[in-house]
């Protein structure tokens, strides 16, 4: 059982549905009436826990290891493109290098070519930091959903608290959605606009 | 003013894939002289050792960013003159305006094209 920072033991959720069925299971063998009211009540929380095991326990479809290995999945993408951009760049490479001995013309055009690939590899290293936010946010998923598993009460109610990075920590956000990304003109300008010794 | 194209310059990232972009658009702008680090502490490391001229930097590396990198070169005599460019997808403003209240010689959004590669090398240097 986890305690929590005070050393209070944890109270499991199954725990406390089993105390509730058998204060329900006591109430029953009383035989007074008046009790009906308070057993109504328990049964219906008592139901509440089951419903809310079991919603609980269908946040993992597909197995324990549901989350992580879609995580490994991803960091596999990020792996695969980056063998593929340096394929990329091998051949361009070598354009280069067989465009040394060709007519000026064509040696430019063939140079410009080989920039632009160069340029355009760097999808790999752009694509490969979204990839490392969304397995970031699928690990910080996963975590509080094994939180939600074992705990409830005190510890159920802090799991849903995410840390807040701090510091320069919050400034790590990587890149920007496109239609919030700012462009190098308005960093150019931001730069520009800041009197501070560079 | 022209550019020495025989100076030397430090590339940090932590994509290999982005150091191998970086130093070949610096190769077609004929700057041969390229050493590089994959994240801040290497780059420290190698910078405290030899001399360099230029230092073009990501920033969300570890164990060292290119921010902590920056501060530890404006925070050591040796080093503070070094000009440095940050090259990254950090595009918020707080992120420039961090950066550039730790020294940073200015600053290159990515994705970039080699031209805006060489007018920020250009401009660091004082000219266009």
């Amino acid at each position: 059982m986890s305690t929590s920072d005070n050393q209070t033991p944890a109270l499991h959720i199954d725990n406390a549905q089993g105390y509730l069925d058998r204060i329900i299971r006591e109430l029953h063998a009383l035989g007074n009436e008046k009790k009906q009211p308070l057993v109504t009540v328990l049964e219906y929380l008592s139901q509440h826990i089951r419903l809310t095991r079991e919603e609980i326990g269908a946040l993992k479809p597909g197995g324990e290891n549901f989350l992580s290995s879609t995580a490994d999945e991803l960091e596999e993408i990020v792996a695969e493109t980056g063998r593929a951009a340096n394929e990329i760049m091998g051949a361009a490479e070598s354009v280069e290098a067989v465009a040394v001995g060709t007519d000026p013309k064509t040696r430019e055009a063939l140079q410009m070519a080989a920039t632009r690939i160069y340029e355009a590899s760097a999808f790999q290293d752009i694509t490969g930091q979204r990839i490392t936010k969304v397995v970031r946010a699928l690990q910080h998923i996963e975590s509080r959903i094994e939180a939600l598993t074992r705990a409830c009460g005190d510890a159920l109610a802090k799991s849903g608290h995410a840390e807040v990075p701090r510091s320069d920590d919050a400034l790590l956000n990587g890149p920007q959605l496109s239609k919030n990304a700012a462009t190098q003109s308005e960093i150019d300008s931001l730069f520009d606009s800041m009197d501070m010794p560079a | 003013m022209s550019l020495n194209k025989n100076m030397r310059i430090m590339i940090v990232d932590d994509y290999n894939t982005m150091l191998r972009i970086l130093r070949n658009l610096l190769r077609q702008l004929d700057f041969l002289n390229v050493e590089d680090a994959t994240n801040g502490e290497d780059a420290l490391s190698k910078l405290r050792r030899e001399p360099f001229d230029l230092i073009i930097s990501d920033w969300n590396m570890a164990p060292m960013t290119g921010l902590d990198l920056l501060r530890s070169v404006r925070g050591e005599e040796k080093l503070r003159r070094i000009p440095f460019i940050m090259v990254t997808a950090e595009s918020k403003t707080e992120n420039v305006i961090t950066a550039k209240q730790a020294g940073v010689s200015n600053y290159i959004v990515k994705p970039f094209n080699a031209e805006t590669l060489r007018a920020k090398i250009g401009s660091v240097f004082g000219g266009h």
